[in-house]
Parts: C-alpha cells; sequence; structure tokens
C-alpha cells in the first residue's frame, strides 16, 4: 500500500517548485490587495499579479503554466477582483499565448517575457476599462490615459523582480532530471 | 508556432473560456462567485496578518520620519479646541434654550442609539475605478448586506456590499455606485450624495438635484437625511465648490468627505440603531 505514496526526488522537487510558485503568488496578491491597493502611485494602483503570472507561464511552458495560470487567475478573481471574471478568461490565455511566442518566436529572457507581461496586464485592464466604459455606473474616457496607462507602466517595474525569482524556481529538479 | 501550440493548450484555452463564462453566469445569478466566500475565508487570517504588519511599519515611520509634522498638527489641533470649547460654551445656552421651547411645544426627543461592532480594514480592491475594502469581520459578527459602516467620529465611510463568514467588503462613499440621501446641515437644503470616482474627481463628492435657487457656502457640513440603509445626521462631508449641474435645472455642490480615507485603518459597523 505505502509504494503508492512512494515520491521520487524528482517529483518531490516538482512538489517544492510548485509549492513555491504558490507561496510567491499568494504573497503578490497580498502586497497588490493589502499594501499597494491602499497607495496609489500617480493616481493608480498597481498591479503586478497578471505579470507574476505571466512570468511562471513563460518559464514553465504553456501546459504546465497554463493549469498554474487558471488556477491563479481564478484565485485572484475569487479574492474579490472587480471584474474578475474576465481575467479568468484573459490573463490565463495571454500567458499561454506568451509562454508559446516566447519558445517558438522569441527567447525565454527577460526583455521578450517584460512585453509579454505588459501585453497582458494591458489588455486585461484594458478589457475591464471598455466594461467600465458602457455599464454604469461609467468611467470617463480620459481615465485610460490618465490612470490605466500609467498604472500598467508602473506595475512592469516588478518584472524584472518576478522573472529573476520565478527563473531561480524554475531551475529546481532541472539538473536532476538531465 | 504551431509545434507549440498542443492539443493539451488548446484545450486549457477553452476551460479558461468556460471558467469566466461559468463565474459571470453565476455571479449574475447568485450575486455571488461560487467558492469566493471560502476563498475570501481563507485568505482573511494572511490579510488580517499582513495588514497587521503593514500597520505596524507605518506607526514606525510615523514616529521616526513625520514627528514634527506631527507635532505641528498637534499644537493646530489645540488651537482648534479652544476655539471649540468656545463654541460649546455659546451652544450649551442655545440648548437650554432649545429644551425650554421643546417643552413649551410638547416635541419628543429624537433619539439615535446605535449599536456598533468595530472591525480592522485588511485589504482594499486592487482597481482604479471602484473604491472598496474588506473588513476582518463578517456574518459570524453580525455583520449582513446593507449596513452603514462609520468612523469613531460618525462619520460615513460606505456601505457593506458583500459579507461572508469570516469578511465583508465596505463599499466607500467614493464609489459612484452609491447613492445617499442627505442634507446641507446649516440651510436644510435636500441632495442626493454620489462618489465622483468615476467622473474623474478621485477623492471628492458630488452631490446632486439641489434647488437652482439654493446658496452654499464652502465648508458647509453635509448629513445624512435617515433613511431605511443610513441613519440620521452621520456627517458625509463638507462643501468645497458648486455650481449648475449640465441640465441647468439644478445645482450640484462638490464635496470633501468626511472621513479621511486614506488613512483608515478601523472602521464600525452600524449593525442596529433606532429612531424614536
Amino acid at each position: 500500500m505505502l509504494k503508492y505514496f512512494h515520491l521520487t526526488k524528482l517529483q518531490w522537487l516538482g512538489i517544492l517548485k510548485w509549492s513555491l510558485y504558490g507561496l510567491l503568488t499568494l504573497l503578490v496578491l497580498l502586497v497588490q490587495t493589502v499594501v499597494l491597493s491602499k497607495l496609489p502611485v500617480c493616481g493608480a494602483k498597481l498591479t503586478p499579479l497578471p505579470a507574476f503570472i505571466v512570468c511562471v507561464c513563460i518559464r514553465e511552458g504553456p501546459e504546465k503554466g497554463g493549469v498554474y495560470a487558471i488556477l491563479a487567475a481564478l484565485l485572484w478573481c475569487l479574492s474579490g477582483a472587480d471584474f474578475g471574471n474576465l481575467s479568468v478568461a484573459i490573463i490565463p490565455i495571454g500567458a499561454m499565448l506568451s509562454a508559446v511566442l516566447c519558445r517558438a518566436e522569441l527567447t525565454l529572457r527577460l526583455l521578450p517575457a517584460a512585453l509579454c507581461c505588459m501585453a497582458v496586464t494591458l489588455l486585461d485592464a484594458s478589457a475591464i476599462f471598455a466594461f467600465k466604459l458602457i455599464l454604469p455606473p461609467t468611467v470617463a474616457v480620459e481615465n485610460y490615459w490618465r490612470v490605466l496607462l500609467p498604472g500598467v507602466l508602473l506595475s512592469m517595474l516588478f518584472v524584472p523582480i518576478h522573472y529573476a525569482l520565478v527563473k531561480l524556481i524554475s531551475r529546481i529538479g532541472v539538473r536532476d532530471a538531465l | 508556432m504551431k509545434k507549440h501550440l498542443t492539443a493539451k493548450t488548446k484545450w486549457l484555452i477553452v476551460i479558461a473560456v468556460l471558467l469566466a463564462g461559468l463565474m459571470t453566469i453565476t455571479a449574475a445569478v447568485n450575486r455571488g462567485r461560487p467558492g469566493e466566500n471560502l476563498i475570501q475565508t481563507m485568505l482573511t487570517p494572511f490579510r488580517s496578518a499582513t495588514s497587521a504588519l503593514v500597520r505596524q511599519v507605518e506607526q514606525y515611520y510615523d514616529y521616526v520620519f513625520r514627528y514634527e509634522s506631527l507635532q505641528a498638527e498637534n499644537e493646530a489641533l489645540k488651537a482648534q479646541i479652544i476655539a471649540m470649547e468656545e463654541d460649546v460654551r455659546s451652544a450649551d445656552s442655545l440648548q437650554r434654550e432649545n429644551e425650554r421651547l421643546h417643552q413649551l411645544l410638547g416635541l419628543s426627543e429624537e433619539h439615535e442609539g446605535y449599536h456598533k461592532v468595530s472591525a480592522y480594514i485588511i485589504s482594499w480592491v486592487d482597481s482604479n475605478w471602484k473604491s472598496a475594502f474588506t473588513i476582518g469581520k463578517g456574518t459570524n459578527s453580525g455583520i449582513h448586506e446593507g449596513l452603514v459602516a462609520i468612523t469613531e467620529y460618525g462619520q460615513v465611510v460606505g456601505l457593506v456590499t458583500e459579507a461572508g463568514t469570516n469578511w465583508a467588503t465596505v463599499t466607500t462613499v467614493l464609489d459612484s455606485a452609491l447613492g445617499i440621501s442627505a442634507t446641507v446641515a446649516s440651510t436644510g437644503y435636500n441632495g442626493v450624495v454620489e462618489g465622483a470616482l468615476a467622473t474623474g474627481s478621485e477623492g471628492l463628492l458630488r452631490m446632486n438635484y439641489l434647488p437652482t435657487d439654493s446658496v452654499l457656502r464652502n465648508n458647509d457640513q453635509v448629513l445624512t437625511t435617515g433613511s431605511t440603509v443610513y441613519p440620521r445626521g452621520l456627517i458625509l462631508g463638507y462643501i468645497t465648490d458648486a455650481d449648475f449641474d449640465e441640465t441647468g435645472v439644478a445645482k450640484y455642490a462638490m464635496l470633501k468627505p468626511a472621513a479621511e480615507l486614506d488613512d483608515l485603518e478601523q472602521v464600525f459597523i452600524i449593525t442596529e440603531y433606532e429612531n424614536q
């Protein structure tokens, strides 16, 4: 019976890796909702979580990373995110396509990853903004370049830290696998 | 490119779209997403711990870097207290006169008793288009949807719009979704106060539907008129500006909220109140 519960070293390392990703996701979510949401910069609240999800997906590939992206976006949505339903689709799809794009056409480096992070964060924020333009209470159009764009750009300041941490974690178990 | 876009990835994309659809439909039908209460309940201890840590850091920062400004603020407040004591003395004589007139006319005393539950703010909504926060108490402390959140000084903070086991979401007065029936304390003009967040005037409130001939002065206090949701006489804000609205048949006033929402750490939820 016990042999069914036996895990190889590689499997243990896999559990460790995904636990670390989980912990970091929770940490980024807490920083975003407890600290950054209270301290707007240039009138915009910063949202580093979408970029973090994209970074993990890029490093881990569209399949494993895709599953993670869906779960992480779901966590964000259920933690009370405004219009989080949209993010459940946009962030994982954006992250998976970024992973495919980076592997097929670009490289697994910081700059392509940062560009993909910005594209996904901007797409997610823009989609929510588009709904806010239609559904009451509506927001003013000028808020797009006055609040949304600076917010997205400033959120990108976290990408180098995200990417470095994710790169470090993604190496766990690589040597044992070879 | 096609080599990397495997069948599994395509399935994951379909799952993501289906999940988003499911979330939207259930949110529209049940006014809440499935599993939200569970996730929020599980996150509450983590959020409480993080916000407690942030409060400690802020206190330490204030002590180290804002000591002098706090001292100056203290001096200004002392001067304000002296001026207010003067006002209280003159108000006392007016109150005695008011009581005598009440007795003469046989009017009943208006009394409002509040039952409050205090709660700490554990997180803020991370959207730029919504002003709301989560508190670390919920239905297990008697908090439910539709209750009013105030500060210790009776200033309106917002309304509980969602409540779970150990958490509740308070939408603040700055959010454009709330409409509160209000009155200008000095003149008695009535109107509806809404948050000006969506219109691009962050941090301000807008009092609509004021009479065209109303005379509004800066720093006039605006209070709640009293309704089934909001008790009477709670402070909403102070007038900072006024003008005719877009239609030209009514006036509006811009208000500075009485509650300092940026520095808010703790709120009081009115669970019961009496209007006798």
